[in-house]
């Protein structure tokens, strides 16, 4: 990795966390002799059609969608790891069992499980990071399972099983460490699709209220407004389009699709 | 058997629900509780039987097509979504062939010079598709194209009109994908043994690529087509949102908003049939391309 690609996810990393800590204005506040105002000193970017501060909306959004990222990664990381290195540990038709679930999670298409997930609990923000998070525990618990089975030919794990050390630290102190940096790069190369995920669900509703000043959510109520101030629409469309392109570009070498080996 | 296992989901899922769909319906009704009144209804709507009886009765009702009312338009979920299905379908059905129909020209020159112009143009259209959300380039059209040129009415114009952009929109995030996975395959096989030999018989680079490499390619390709295919009735959900037209997944995505979730289980059963029908066709197509995989 380049330093300058190293900067960039610094940058973009430090913006959506910003928003956690200020922001100029309060994003609910409304002020309707505001409304609609150009950007300029006060209002940096301008204001909605409820004269709230577009810059601090799309701060709020930003962090918003760092923490459901986290959520995601951490989620389907730890979901994948669990399926698949039991699968590799135990192994015969258990496995087999295991591996056909994460099959049939990769295929779940993520808005079908949101609409599950929002029948059963509600429009809450997790529904969408928990139906996110399902959908990539799948790949990952499949491409867990095939590195730990085949750390768990090495002569070492015969020699921890025979100092008979225990499954939980086995599986901690010797296999994940194996698996790990590669799961890690692929649920890395995921976060750029998940912005994109998780604008998409917000703008159907189903990342929380519609109102709440995600990026997905935004577009969806100033969508309306296309006609008589389309520039409403620039930021939060920015926004995604910055965050997902960078993200993808730095973290995601299949992209780019540069690979002319073939 | 995917079939059952869907219809067993889509039942679960009900039963997961929170609530009381007795006190439900007489909240709705308006009508005073009583332990009568309640008792009757279980009775009456088999609540009082076992699950598995209970699951009986419904894909009973599934089969015979008495799939009930919408709770939010009062008409009948069959004739919802058989106004609502063509839509989407049309949409995403008609997006993704025009995005195939774009890729095989693209993808083929795009191989054949590799790094060239075409090549560079389907790798930027690939890093946008998978970065730029399609809702977000939906409104930017309708920017441009209704509220700035004023060349169409994507809401009120007759129904040609207002499929095309969406139409338009699905195939342009249709082709970098059915183009690169072309062209990957492509490349694989212009290095094979068979393709070398052509080329040394003579055979130009173009005639070698257009006869020995594009069978097998294009057998790659469909994998990529069919995954596609399997998700299109979904994959129109935020088109459908932006262009307010009235396809599955609105239907679906306002039902769930109302809390009608029958609505929702019939969705999920009419999505798993539809990927089932297409990896059966898909295998009958594979057959067809490439022999070497018939089983």
């Amino acid at each position: 990795m380049t330093a300058a690609r190293i900067l960039m996810l610094a940058a973009i990393a430090a913006v959506l966390a910003l928003g956690s800590v200020w922001q100029p204005f309060d994003p609910e506040a409304i002020d309707i002799a505001a409304a609609l105002a150009p950007p300029g000193s006060r209002h940096w970017l301008g204001t909605d059609h409820l004269g709230r501060d577009i810059l601090s909306r799309i701060l709020v959004g930003g962090w918003r969608t760092l923490t459901v990222l986290a959520a995601v990664a951490a989620l389907s990381f730890a979901l994948g790891a669990v399926i698949g290195t039991s699968a590799a540990l135990i192994g015969g038709g258990v496995a087999e069992l295991l591996m056909r679930f994460a099959e049939f999670l990769a295929v779940l298409p993520s808005l079908v499980v949101a609409l599950v997930i929002t029948a059963i609990i509600g429009f809450t923000p997790a529904t969408a990071g928990l139906a996110l998070a399902i959908g990539h525990a799948g790949p990952f618990a499949l491409m867990a399972y095939g590195l730990a089975r085949r750390t768990v030919a090495e002569p070492y794990i015969e020699a921890a099983r025979l100092l008979h050390i225990g499954r939980p630290r086995l599986v901690l102190r010797h296999i994940l460490p194996n698996c790990w940096p590669t799961l890690a790069a692929y649920v890395a190369a995921d976060l750029g699709r998940n912005v994109v995920g998780y604008a998409g669900l917000a703008f159907l509703g189903l990342g929380g209220a519609i109102s709440s000043p995600d990026w997905g959510s935004m577009l969806y109520e100033y969508r309306s407004h296309l006609f008589d101030a389309p520039s409403l629409m620039l930021w939060p469309g920015a926004a995604i389009a910055v965050t997902a392109t960078v993200l993808n570009l730095t973290l995601d070498p299949t992209v780019a699709d540069t690979d002319d080996t073939a | 058997m995917i079939l059952v296992g869907a219809s067993l989901v889509a039942f679960a899922v009900l039963h997961a629900m929170p609530g009381d769909p007795v006190e439900t319906e007489l909240l709705a009704w308006g009508l005073p509780r009583s332990d009568e009144g309640v008792a009757f209804l279980r009775r009456e709507w088999g609540l009082d039987r076992s699950w598995l009886a209970q699951y009986g009765l419904w894909l009973d009702r599934l089969v015979s097509g008495d799939w009930g009312r919408s709770i939010r338009t009062g008409r009948s979920l069959l004739d919802e979504f058989g106004d609502a299905l063509p839509i989407s379908l049309v949409m995403g059905c008609g997006g993704l062939l025009i995005g195939l129909v774009m890729a095989l020209p693209l993808g083929f020159f795009a191989a054949q010079r590799p790094g060239g112009v075409i090549d560079q143009v389907t790798r930027s259209l690939s890093v946008i598709s998978q970065s730029v959300p399609l809702f977000c380039l939906a409104l930017a059209a309708i920017w441009l194209f209704a509220a700035e040129l004023r060349l169409i009415r994507p809401f009120t114009g007759p129904a040609f009109e207002r499929l095309l952009l969406p139409t338009l929109l699905i195939a342009l995030y249709a082709v970098p994908r059915f183009s690169r996975v072309y062209r990957r395959e492509l490349l694989l096989a212009i290095n094979s043994p068979y393709c070398k030999f052509a080329l040394a018989k003579g055979l130009s680079p173009r005639a070698v690529l257009w006869r020995h490499a594009h069978p097998v390619a294009s057998a790659a390709m469909l994998a990529a087509v069919v995954s596609e295919c399997g998700w299109v009735i979904g994959g129109t959900a935020t088109a459908e949102v932006v262009f307010s037209l009235p396809g599955v997944s609105l239907f679906v995505v306002q039902s769930v908003g109302v809390r009608d979730y029958f609505v929702l289980q019939f969705y999920i059963v009419i999505m798993a049939a539809w990927m089932l029908a297409i990896g059966q066709a898909a295998d009958a197509a594979r057959a067809w391309l490439d022999p070497r995989t018939a089983p």
